[in-house]
């Protein structure tokens, strides 16, 4: 009985959103929320307890073995909060959102991408069964309202994957939606999400608002990180269970794809990897050879780069001779001592430029860091990480990742830093904060055995700065120098390096740190002079060899004709 | 229309068709007796051999000769799977072309009727594409050497054994463990009949399921990270590291590991490994720091639980997955 007068009212409601959609102006679809399927709750609930207990909890409350040990949460099920949805703030989702994020997981958080993993009909059961542990609200119950918002259509017909080609006109325009919203109060003046390090969720957990300069991260990315769609339905629904509010009647929809446009130009593009979401890391780091004296300045013209892939979108002129950005992945050190299961720190960009005449390299280390520390016991940290001995490395040799091993000592150069007249809870700063540097240098023997180089410190940080969320730190280092532990670093070698950096808001300090596994640089040659004369002389040479090979042929020719030697004669 | 040009076309349109069209259905995820690339090969050189045979286009042999290359360098460069490196691309297309050198020579008139063009190019009785190729080829050989001279840098490519020799004997705890004899004494039962069961609420009913239980608690608690909550090595920090962690889903792995070899690599991690498994850029924590000998054996035993592989014993050939 109950299933018919559903079954009638959902029809009412159907017919409704469709006389409402044909309203102009008008743009909801009101309707009932999907039920619960209960002849699938059998398959769900057993795919729920091999797949999603450990971190959802027995009872969905996402408190799963595994929950103390995330940032963010796993998602508690019990209120119905769910964060990516097409209804509207405090509503329940559809059903179709709660499959699309199964299957394309929650970037930048636990959540792994189930699309390829299980079957359609596995999907569709186990969010039946997660539906089915909603306990505070009900699928059928008649208050229960869900409005699917009206999101427009994407008004550069952009396509994937990286979406370019918006102009720059109604980027700017984004940009002008964005300050007068004022989303730089939580998401930061740039959108590193530097703006509010007091926020909370629902159920009283720190959260922190979204990086938009790493796009790969968002949870609603739906492995699509540069479709502006996704920023535009954050905008227009809400994220339940957070302070983000919706900013439907704030922001006209034409006016949500701009500030989507403005958002989105914050992330750079980067080949991201399929299986991981992540874009893939740039190995080797590139350090440009320099003529006379390399810039020890950060905003030098001779440092800029963008850190989109120059294979996707080419350098302009004036910089297209200048390093490349490499993107550095890091992640907690979960392997030794003290284990950091929670980074604060995703990646690291790195550039480089060295000089022959100031015998020196630079390594400009840059990362994100939204709220930096404020208690000088615990300085944040960012650190370089060497071969001692690179000349008695044999062949891949190299010391353990982790601060070394007992045979094969590591250098680590080490910067620690304070954000001077900082506080976290300030509004954003364009001009940016000056660092209080002083650097260490370390010998690592292992993450127990690190000791302080006796040696005066040779490495120098010539530059530095914290600016609307990201930090920058120019190392200088001279090429060769006299102590003991120190790398010798060669010219067009490959050289292991690897980075190690601390969050002191965070109170990391020793082996609880973000690192990296071994990247390798390599000081880079100037262009050979042969390169701009071999060429013209390789095609003149061949121009010559033309020229013979015509006169060869026409001689053959005349002497044929002449009868002076006889053709090869063709079977009869 | 010239019968060498409509030649051509069905050679380079045919081929666009079946590359851009035909090859992807002949591509599918469950590769099939028939769905598969080297049928599809076989498909496009039948369809050029049947075209021409059927319009008897009867191309001239300089240009059956570039087809027949261009198969070979199609086969190679595109159809053959798994990739082969370029040194061996090199090798196999130098071959390819001897033959194809050896079909054009096979008797002297074959032989004049390749080299027609090219002499008739050479001494400029086709005049146009003589002018083409003696302007086309130098600058060709010019922007060859500027690419040739320039330097560009790729990282080193660094080979590890994946699977070392495990040793006889491991000491864990204090205890020495010979890694043959060694069994995992919370495999209480046979793992199949607990296929169905559900971790946490059978933990009470069955012994076994609450060792899957609390091995899937310290799964999640500290391996998740690497090794993905799908256990196929796809952990959200799993992208941070080189070597990639190990996919247990894989049939290269657990499958075909007894336990007590996992125990050793459990026990010991990265640093544990010999030195031809680069043993110093392995994120793997020797556990035995972390956890009790009882913790990684339930840990272990979850890890065949959840993918439903079986450890490799002793007196049997394999797992079954």
């Amino acid at each position: 009985m109950t299933k018919n007068t559903n079954y009638i009212k959902r029809l009412i409601f159907s017919v409704l959103a469709v006389a409402l959609m044909s309203v102009p102006g008008a743009a909801l679809a009101q309707s009932m929320p999907d039920a619960i399927k209960k002849d699938m709750l059998e398959t769900g609930k057993k795919v729920y307890f091999k797949r999603c207990v450990w971190c959802h909890g027995v009872e969905g409350g996402g408190d799963g073995p595994s929950a103390d040990r995330l940032f963010t949460r796993p998602r508690n099920f019990i209120q119905g909060t769910f964060k990516i949805r097409v209804t509207d703030s405090g509503e329940l989702p559809m059903e179709t959102d709660l499959i699309k994020t199964v299957k394309n997981g929650l970037q930048g958080s636990a959540m792994p991408a189930w699309g390829e993993f299980l079957s359609e009909n596995e999907i569709v059961s186990v969010v039946q069964f997660v539906k089915s542990l909603v306990q505070d609200r009900e699928w059928d119950d008649e208050d229960e309202e869900v409005n699917v918002q009206d999101f427009g259509t994407n008004p550069w017909g952009t396509t994937g994957p990286y979406h370019l080609g918006v102009p720059q006109a109604d980027i700017d325009a984004g940009k002008e939606v964005f300050l007068k919203n004022k989303c730089f109060e939580c998401h930061g003046g740039e959108g590193r999400g530097d703006g509010n390090p007091t926020m909370k969720d629902d159920w009283g957990f720190p959260i922190v608002a979204a990086d938009w300069t790493q796009c790969w991260n968002f949870r609603g990315a739906r492995r699509d990180p540069f479709n502006p769609f996704n920023v535009v339905r954050t905008i227009t629904t809400g994220l339940n269970g957070t302070p983000m509010p919706n900013f439907k009647d704030q922001i006209t929809v034409e006016d949500r794809w701009k500030i989507a446009a403005f958002v989105n130009s914050l992330c750079p593009r980067k080949n991201i990897d399929p299986l991981t979401n992540k874009p893939i890391p740039d190995f080797l780091i590139q350090s440009v050879y320099t003529e006379g004296q390399v810039s020890p300045m950060i905003d030098d013209p001779s440092w800029q780069s963008p850190d989109t892939d120059s294979r996707i979108v080419p350098f302009s002129d004036e910089i297209k001779d200048n390093p490349k950005r490499h993107y550095i992945a890091m992640a907690g050190q979960i392997t030794r001592g003290k284990r950091n299961f929670d980074p604060k720190t995703d990646d690291l960009w790195v550039t480089s430029r060295w000089s022959a005449e100031d015998n020196a390299v630079y390594y400009l280390v840059e990362y994100h860091q939204r709220f930096m520390s404020q208690d000088p016991e615990y300085p944040d940290a960012v650190a370089m990480q060497w071969p001692a001995k690179l000349q008695d490395l044999f062949g891949a040799e190299k010391p353990y990742f982790i601060m070394g091993d007992s045979k094969k000592p590591v250098d680590i150069w080490k910067a620690n830093f304070m954000a001077q007249d900082y506080n976290a809870t300030n509004a954003p700063k364009p001009e940016g904060y000056k660092l209080k540097t002083s650097v260490e240098e370390f010998v690592g023997l292992g993450f127990d055995a690190v000791s302080t180089k006796e040696s005066e410190s040779k490495v120098q940080v010539v530059d530095s700065i914290y600016k609307q969320g990201r930090v920058k730190i120019m190392f200088k280092r001279n090429l060769k120098t006299d102590g003991e532990f120190d790398v010798q670093i060669p010219t067009e070698q490959f050289i292991p390096v690897s980075f190690l950096q601390w969050s002191g808001r965070d109170k990391e300090k020793d082996e609880h740190m973000a690192i990296s596994t071994w990247y390798y640089t390599i000081l880079k040659p100037a262009l050979p002079a042969s390169l701009y004369y071999m060429p013209p002389i390789m095609a003149v040479v061949f121009v010559c060899f033309q020229g013979w090979l015509i006169w060869m042929t026409k001689r053959t020719r005349k002497m044929y004709d002449e009868g002076k030697i006889k053709r090869d004669e063709l079977p009869k | 229309m010239n019968k060498g040009l409509i030649s051509f076309l069905v050679f380079v349109v045919g081929l666009a068709v079946f590359h851009n069209a035909i090859f992807p259905i002949f591509t599918p995820k469950e590769i099939g007796w028939v769905l598969n690339r080297y049928v599809y090969f076989l498909l496009f050189v039948a369809y050029v051999i049947i075209t021409n045979l059927i319009l008897r286009l009867k191309p001239p042999i300089a240009m059956t000769a570039l087809f027949v290359w261009g198969l070979g360098f199609y086969f190679y460069k595109f159809v053959l799977y798994p990739p082969i490196p370029w040194t061996l691309f090199i090798t196999y297309m130098v071959m390819w072309s001897i033959g194809t050198f050896l079909f054009i020579s096979q008797d002297p008139e074959t032989f004049r009727e390749f080299r027609k063009p090219i002499v008739k190019t050479i001494v400029g009785e086709y005049k146009f594409a003589q002018i083409i190729v003696m302007i086309a080829m130098p600058i060709l050989v010019g922007f060859a050497t500027y690419n040739t001279i320039y330097p560009s840098y790729q990282e080193p490519v660094e080979l590890r054994t994946v699977h070392p020799a495990p040793p006889a004997t491991t000491k864990v705890h204090g205890k020495t463990y010979p890694l043959e004899s060694t069994n995992n004494p919370f495999r209480i039962d046979e793992q199949d009949n607990y296929k169905d069961s559900f971790p946490f609420l059978d933990a009470d009913k069955h012994e076994y399921m609450k060792y899957v239980t609390e091995g899937g608690t310290i799964f999640f608690q500290n391996c998740h990270y690497c090794h993905g909550d799908q256990l196929n090595g796809l952990g959200m920090f799993s992208h941070v590291f080189n070597p990639t962690p190990a996919n247990f889903i894989d049939p290269g792995t657990i499958a075909m590991l007894q336990e007590a070899f996992l125990f050793w690599r459990v026990s010991k991690g990265g640093p544990g490994l010999p030195n031809e498994s680069t043993p110093w850029s392995s994120a793997m924590p020797p556990w035995e720091e972390h956890l009790n000998t009882e913790e990684i054996w339930k840990v272990i035993l979850f890890e065949y639980w959840y993918t439903g592989w079986h450890p490799r014993t002793f007196g049997t050939e394999g797992a079954e997955g």
